[in-house]
């Protein structure tokens, strides 16, 4: 794919990959619009830096280490924030469109996953990262990656399952 | 390898919620900031654009050019050295020679941008006998020898400090007579 600087329709890019970036971003931040700031500054930022669109790994891991600067600037919000991801019951959600309620109660399993688990799913779900991009992004293994992912899937599958 | 594939595609049926509008507003506007942004710093010097434009052809150029420079600047001055070495050489062969050529005897009167001799030498590196001759009309044989030597002169600027050394080959033919005893 085309350099990001160079893509004359860098819109027709972003819706592509604008909800999957965002709902990675809303990993570390309660409200759209913080999850929104932090996707700009880092899409702007790798448009900036002139760096291949489909490097994805590292786009990805732009908009994490932004989060993760993003939180530590606010040391308020990330008290905040240690105490929401210690807390399931209030764990940080993903924003999804569901459209009846099997979706919606799977969006809520989701959003009960641990963090790691639901961070390599959310990259390997919703923004079609392959393990080896997923490895690069978080700074983990490929196998580590994979057996998030099988995790979180058997996670959900129990969490779903009927009592 | 995959034991979820239906949960996998009813998660991916679920979709995650689409950007606001007003965030594309707001990339657009800070691309176009960082645009200006990036224009102003064109103005500035950058090391890396300038090595990756055609601006470095014109910078070799404009170094060969220099280099150029330098190098005749550098050949005129040493012309002018030789040229002052050339005055400078008679009057040094002259103190050479003569005994006083130890710092007592050194002219201290002379101007600070004099050089003074400060010693020779003539190492025979070789020598090697080319037999026995006669010279024309003479009934009595010569051995003539030839010496291979290297001369070395040297002068220096008493006031300055600065010495200056001359150094060369040289060859001696001598021939001695040989007695028939």
């Amino acid at each position: 794919m085309d350099n990001i600087a160079s893509h004359e329709n860098w819109k027709s890019c972003f819706s592509e990959i604008g909800p999957g970036l965002l709902l990675f971003a809303r990993q570390w931040t309660r409200s759209a619009a913080d999850a929104e700031d932090i996707v700009q500054e880092a899409f702007v930022k790798f448009w900036r830096r002139n760096h291949r669109i489909n490097n994805r790994a590292l786009l990805y891991a732009t908009v994490r280490s932004i989060a993760l600067d993003f939180i530590r600037r606010d040391k308020r919000r990330a008290r905040r924030e240690a105490t929401v991801f210690a807390d399931a019951d209030s764990t940080v959600e993903p924003q999804f469109e569901w459209e009846d309620e099997a979706q919606s109660a799977l969006a809520a399993a989701v959003s009960c996953l641990p963090h790691e688990q639901r961070e390599v799913l959310v990259l390997k779900i919703w923004n079609e990262l392959t393990f080896s991009e997923i490895a690069g992004a978080l700074g983990i293994s490929q196998n580590t990656a994979a057996s998030r992912y099988r995790y979180a899937l058997a996670n959900l599958k129990k969490s779903l399952q009927p009592q | 390898m995959n034991d979820f594939p239906e949960l996998e595609n009813e998660l991916k049926a679920l979709r995650p919620a689409r950007p606001s509008p007003v965030l594309f507003e707001r990339i657009e506007e800070a691309m176009v900031e960082n645009c200006r942004a990036s224009a102003a710093a064109d103005a500035g010097w950058s090391w890396r654009r300038f090595t990756e434009t055609p601006y470095r052809i014109g910078f070799a150029l404009a170094a060969a050019a220099v280099l150029l420079l330098f190098a005749a600047i550098s050949v005129e001055r040493q012309r002018q050295e030789d040229k002052e070495v050339a005055q400078v050489s008679p009057a040094s062969e002259t103190k050479a020679v003569l005994p006083a050529f130890s710092g007592s005897s050194v002219d201290r009167s002379m101007s600070s941008n004099k050089f003074v001799p400060a010693g020779a030498t003539q190492v025979v590196y070789n020598t090697r006998d080319e037999g026995l001759q006669f010279a024309d009309g003479s009934r009595q044989p010569l051995r003539r020898l030839r010496y291979q030597t290297q001369q070395t002169w040297q002068w220096r600027n008493p006031s300055t400090g600065a010495s200056l050394r001359v150094s060369y080959p040289s060859e001696e033919v001598v021939l001695i007579p040989v007695s028939g005893q």
